[in-house]
């Protein structure tokens, strides 16, 4: 019973904060609501007793990367008063509203019936309670997805070549030389 | 705790399989390094050449392994997360043509755009990784981690085109509904994990296959089922799940938009082949008809809305959609014949649609690409309008070319599994969509087009080359396709653990 | 049986030899429109004279077996096989197609249609010509379709670049109504393949493979392949794409169109559609009667009602398919070999037909019946040739048009066991009212245009009378439409054994 309380918490705190990122107005907020869905988050990995996990979040997302964000706002200073109204066809909102509504009843109808619930199904590995979870960590994360893990740094070149790439303002003098060597 | 250090053993990598992966990752980061280290401005021609010899050698090395393959049998590395069989290496050698024909094309273009061309090669490489890795993975978190890497690069991509009107809002919505249907990639993900209590594809299969080992044929696992499907129609764009299409296809470069609907179709479809049809086999029942479904509408919506368009690009991105349709005619069938059909109409449509955006990228300058532009091209370029008119009668499914083939495949893949509804509107669907070839073939050999004031069209040789590449292999394999039959039949998905 | 060694390479080579001129001329550039001509025609007469040595070593005592069969792997995967070979049905389809093609090019020596280039003009010829002579004898289906489908490209092209004002609108109607015919016929060759006993595509072993086929389902498949083959008759309801391709097309390509275009749909009723599917057809027998026949009045009404002479005489066209048709349908030998005798002759007359308005049109600048007058007098030869033709289309005794006519008319009097007589006998009924409306529209569009004195518009102006190269062009067909119609047992004495092969295999099956 607590875990569905403490379940239902998390998971509403962790919501609010994703509706919050997109409905702020200001960038700021937006960094701001994203350190509360990240800090459900957390509330959810200790709640399956993932502590190291938790502890990495909170540490890492909610502090250092969200820190970063803030910085970058304030560096760049973004306008408070940013339109980002594209506007859109008509009666769009609505009838997205409408099928997320109802794509989300679907949703929530098939889970309903879903008779033995989750946790009855196999699940993988047991989790050894003997072993710290920090190792466990490590043996799934250098053994079964070591291949995952180090695709992952694949990632972050295409991050930094993005961020270069997006980030940068077009330079005039840079294409008046590349359009005369053309 | 230091005696658990001493007993951990790190999985055996078969570093030769992985080569194709380690030469493309490397080719980028070349490209990086050299241009931005080097004292002296390298000349735009070195990242092509750089992204075309990576390339050319991972399909090299990828026909090793496929000689390897065929004798010694498909086997997996990595803790199994890697699966080398002749499906991944079929896939390995599309994405690395693939590259090599945009990275080409994309030569003259960037310098015309005036985009930066170490990091337009350097992406290229990089998502085409992606890709690979999407059609090799034996693990739906390795799958998701080459998706993303493919898709990341794409919205960059796309969002490079600064001087264009269109450029930014392809590049913000392809993004946010990218993202978007990751994220039912995601839930779909992690629902099958729910239900199976693995992300390895092999497990998956061993579990779903056999019941006993489930408590009951899960609803929830039909749900993770069916938040794939929305994720990869997403991706392969087909209807209804098509929106992004257009727009990007629209907004992006020409040649990114030829990359977006080869290559990045073909992973998608690549993982969607992995992980519905084979890892999830047992649960033919759950996903054929919705595919099947999903097939009639992107074949009804590419037909019907790409003769109402009069943008070029947006009609071959409603063609497009339309071709993910007939790909998932074939995927539907869930045979092994349907699964070699989809494979040759990937391979053909590769050709076709990177040889098509060629030529477009050559015409295209600012102001969109209305089919008025495309007026008179045969008397002005007549090669380059006999090309692009091979390209779209092919895509037309006209016979001696490899669309045909592809076509004739797939119907006959559903034919034989007597799914003649779908035969019959594929067939009759493809009728209409003719009829969007042939206006704009029509309108380049309109003889009484009045071109005497256009502008002079630059065909950069390398462009020439790959149109020119294109044409013939979209010839030969109408008029000789068995090498290339053969070989689809051999690129089946193995999901073997270990070597 | 000795012809079907050695010489087998005959056939392949006729196919493919105008393909072979057709990449000569891609390397030759544009600007020597004399040396593309002589390639064009150096290489269809080349194709011309292989199948002159095929007409040489055929054996006509059997000409009911298929001979220079050559059986190759093509695509082994699909087990589609490149089977090529000819018999008595084939053989003057064949023949025509390799005739019309060289006759073609020597017209459009100093005939190359507005907007000109000489070069793509004739290559689009020789691709169409590989086609056509491919499907005559092709016996494999997916071989049948390949060569079916390029015939396509060319006369879209044809129509599309080289025709009338109208041009766009007919191309595109004509390469969407076949295109669609096609995509249901190979539906069915691909429903065919799965459901016969063995998998196969070769159609001389599918009659065999296919009878276990439901009936039922049999009938759908027919009935894909009568979309097929009917669309490129085209039959009555599907006409609508022939009128308006004919008066668009330039000249050549409306003779082609009409002296072997057409007949890849009849062709395909009597070789594919009817031998491996016998009972179906004898249930679509009567219906495609009836289509056959509304045919015959409705392209003769039409024919009555243009102002047009190419319209006219495309409208005649719709009406002299239906009565090939009708002969088809009734299923026996009979019928059957009157309908081929039909192709043939519909495809010199009508070709013939269409040389002229082409060159009428080349001379007044206009096909409107009511503008033009007195041909006889200000091109005495042009209007004596035309006068020729319209009889010959009429069904004169003594010309070729009748032999097709009327046997198939007097086909439907006796149509094969099974088939409702009654019927089949209201069809004859109506079927010979056409040929008097025939008659009718022929004669008057003859005397419109060639009688009297020519009109005020073009007193002054000078008619040039015919030109050498359309003497050369025409004057085969003017022997071949007064040979055969002075001895016709020389073609049906070629058809006769296979078309009876066929008949029996429907006997037999509705029959037994």
């Amino acid at each position: 019973m607590i875990d569905l309380i403490v379940f239902l918490v998390a998971a509403a705190i962790c919501l609010v904060g994703a509706v919050g990122v997109v409905v702020a107005r200001n960038p700021v907020h937006s960094a701001l609501m994203l350190v509360m869905t990240l800090f459900g988050i957390a509330v959810h990995f200790v709640a399956q007793e993932a502590h190291f996990l938790a502890a990495v979040q909170v540490i890492v997302y909610a502090g250092a990367i969200v820190v970063m964000f803030l910085f970058v706002i304030m560096l760049l200073g973004v306008d408070v008063h940013t339109k980002l109204d594209l506007g859109g066809l008509k009666g769009q909102r609505v009838a997205a509203a409408a099928f997320g509504v109802v794509g989300l009843g679907v949703l929530v109808f098939l889970m309903t019936r879903v008779e033995d619930g989750i946790t009855s199904q196999p699940a993988g590995t047991p989790i050894d309670p003997n072993t710290p979870d920090i190792n466990q960590l490590a043996h799934s994360l250098f053994d079964q997805y070591v291949f995952a893990f180090e695709l992952t740094s694949v990632l972050l070149i295409i991050a930094v070549i993005g961020a270069v790439i997006l980030s940068r303002k077009p330079r005039p003098e840079l294409e008046e030389s590349q359009g005369g060597e053309s | 705790m230091f005696a658990q250090l001493t007993q951990f053993e790190s999985p055996p990598v078969d570093f030769f399989s992985l080569t194709p992966l380690f030469i493309l990752v490397g080719g980028a980061v070349v490209i990086m390094l050299v241009t931005s280290l080097s004292p002296r401005p390298i000349p735009g021609w070195f990242s092509t050449a750089v992204s075309v010899a990576a390339s050319a050698g991972a399909a090299v090395v990828a026909m090793v392994l496929w000689n390897d393959v065929r004798e010694s049998g498909p086997y997996s590395t990595v803790s199994d997360a890697i699966g080398i069989d002749g499906f991944s290496l079929f896939f390995t050698v599309l994405v690395s043509l693939g590259v090599i024909a945009t990275a080409l094309v994309g030569d003259a273009y960037v310098r015309r755009e005036h985009i930066a061309a170490p990091e337009f090669h350097a992406l290229l490489l990089t998502a085409a990784t992606g890709a690979i890795v999407m059609a090799s993975a034996n693990d739906l978190v390795v799958m998701f981690i080459g998706l993303e890497s493919l898709s990341i690069g794409l919205y960059i991509l796309a969002a490079m085109q600064f001087r264009r009107p269109h450029g930014r809002e392809a590049a913000m919505k392809y993004f946010v509904l990218g993202a978007f249907s990751s994220a039912f990639l995601l839930y779909g993900i992690a629902l099958v994990y729910g239900t199976t209590g693995s992300t390895s594809l092999i497990v998956i299969r061993e579990r779903t296959s056999s019941l006993g080992a489930m408590v009951s044929p899960s609803e929830l696992l039909i749900v993770g089922i069916a938040l794939l499907l929305v994720g990869f129609a997403f991706k392969v764009a087909a209807a209804p799940f098509h929106f992004w299409a257009p727009d990007v296809y629209e907004g992006s470069g020409s040649p990114v938009s030829g990359f977006m609907a080869s290559v990045a179709k073909a992973a998608a479809f690549a993982g969607l082949l992995r992980v519905v049809v084979v890892a999830l086999g047992a649960n033919e029942g759950d996903w054929a008809v919705p595919l099947a479904v999903l097939s009639a509408i992107s074949i009804i919506v590419g037909a019907v809305m790409a003769i109402t368009q009069n943008d070029v690009k947006r009609m071959l991105a409603f063609s497009s959609v339309g071709h993910a349709g007939y790909i998932l005619v074939g995927v539907q069938a869930a045979t092994a014949e349907g699964m070699s059909s989809a494979l040759f109409y990937l391979f053909a449509y590769t050709f076709m649609v990177i040889g098509s955006f060629a030529v477009v990228s050559v015409i295209g300058w600012d102001n969109g690409h209305p089919i008025e532009r495309y007026e008179g091209l045969a008397k002005r370029r007549p090669w380059l309008a006999g090309a692009f008119t091979v390209f779209l009668l092919a895509q037309a499914g006209v016979p001696m070319t490899a669309g045909f083939v592809a076509k004739f495949l797939v119907i006959k893949s559903a034919v034989a599994e007597e799914i003649y509804w779908l035969a019959i509107l594929a067939m009759v669907a493809s009728v209409i969509t003719a009829f969007m070839y042939l206006r704009i073939v029509m309108a380049m050999w309109a003889r009484d087009a009045d071109v005497d004031d256009a502008p002079r069209l630059a065909v950069a040789p390398a462009t020439a080359f790959v149109v020119a590449a294109a044409v013939a292999i979209t010839l030969v394999y109408g008029i000789i396709p068995d090498s290339l039959i053969e070989f689809t039949r051999d690129a089946v998905p193995a999901l073997v653990a270990g070597n | 049986m000795e012809a079907t060694g050695s010489n087998a390479w005959l056939i392949s080579l006729a196919v493919f030899l105008p393909l072979l001129g057709a990449l000569v001329m891609m390397a030759i550039p544009k600007e020597e429109e004399d040396l593309h001509k002589l390639i064009a025609l150096a290489s269809s007469l080349a194709a011309l004279i292989a199948g002159v040595f095929i007409l040489a070593r055929f054996d006509y005592d059997n000409a009911g077996t298929l001979q220079f069969v050559v059986d190759k792997s093509w695509i082994d995967v699909i087990n589609s096989r490149y089977i090529i070979a000819l018999d008595g049905l084939s053989l003057p389809m064949f023949m025509l197609s390799l005739v019309v093609v060289p006759l073609c090019i020597i017209y459009s020596w100093d005939h190359i249609p507005e907007p000109g280039n000489a070069k793509a003009f004739l290559i689009l010829l020789l691709v169409l010509a590989t086609g056509m002579n491919g499907t005559f004898v092709a016996h494999d289906l997916i071989l049948f379709f390949v060569f079916f489908e390029v015939v396509l490209l060319p006369m879209y092209f044809l129509i599309g670049v080289w025709g009338g004002p109208e041009r766009k609108y007919a191309s595109l109607k004509f390469f969407l109504f076949t295109l669609f015919g096609s995509a249901l016929m190979i539906l069915s060759f691909l429903a065919l393949f799965f459901l016969s006993d063995v998998q196969t595509f070769d159609m001389r072993i599918l009659p065999e493979a296919a009878a276990g086929i439901h009936s039922t389902t049999a009938i759908w498949i027919f009935g894909g392949m009568f979309m097929g083959f009917g669309i490129k008759v085209p039959m009555f309801p599907f006409h609508t794409w022939l009128p308006d391709a004919h008066t668009q097309a330039p000249t050549v390509g409306s003779v082609i169109l009409a002296a072997v275009l057409l007949k890849l749909g009849t062709y395909g009723f009597i070789r594919i559609a009817i031998p491996i599917l016998p009972e179906a057809a004898a249930e679509w027998a009567p219906w495609i009667g009836l289509l056959a026949v509304i045919g015959i009045i409705y392209g003769a009404l039409g024919c009555l009602a243009q102002t047009d002479m190419k319209r006219l005489i495309a409208f005649s066209s719709v009406a002299h398919m239906g009565y090939v048709m009708l002969g088809i349908s009734t299923l026996t030998d009979f019928g059957m070999n009157a309908a081929v005798f039909g192709m043939v002759a519909h495809g010199l007359i009508t070709g013939m037909l269409f040389f002229i308005a082409g060159s009428v049109k080349e001379r007044y600048h206009t096909l409107e019946i009511s503008r033009l007058g007195g041909l006889l007098v200000s091109a005495p030869r042009l209007g004596w040739i035309l006068g020729f033709a319209s009889m010959a289309s009429l069904g004169l005794p003594g010309l070729a048009g009748f032999w097709g006519e009327f046997p198939a008319i007097l086909a439907a009097y006796q149509p094969a066991d099974g088939l409702p007589v009654e019927t089949f006998r209201t069809y004859m009924v109506i079927a010979a009212l056409g040929t008097v409306l025939a008659a009718g529209y022929l004669l008057w569009m003859y005397q419109r245009t060639s009688f009297g004195e020519p009109s005020e518009e073009w007193a002054d102006t000078e008619i040039d009378d015919v030109g050498t190269f359309e003497w050369i062009a025409w004057t085969p067909f003017l022997l071949a439409i007064v040979v055969f119609g002075v001895y016709p047992n020389l073609l049906f004495s070629v058809t006769d054994d296979a078309v009876v092969n066929i008949a029996d295999i429907v006997a037999k099956s509705t029959g037994g």
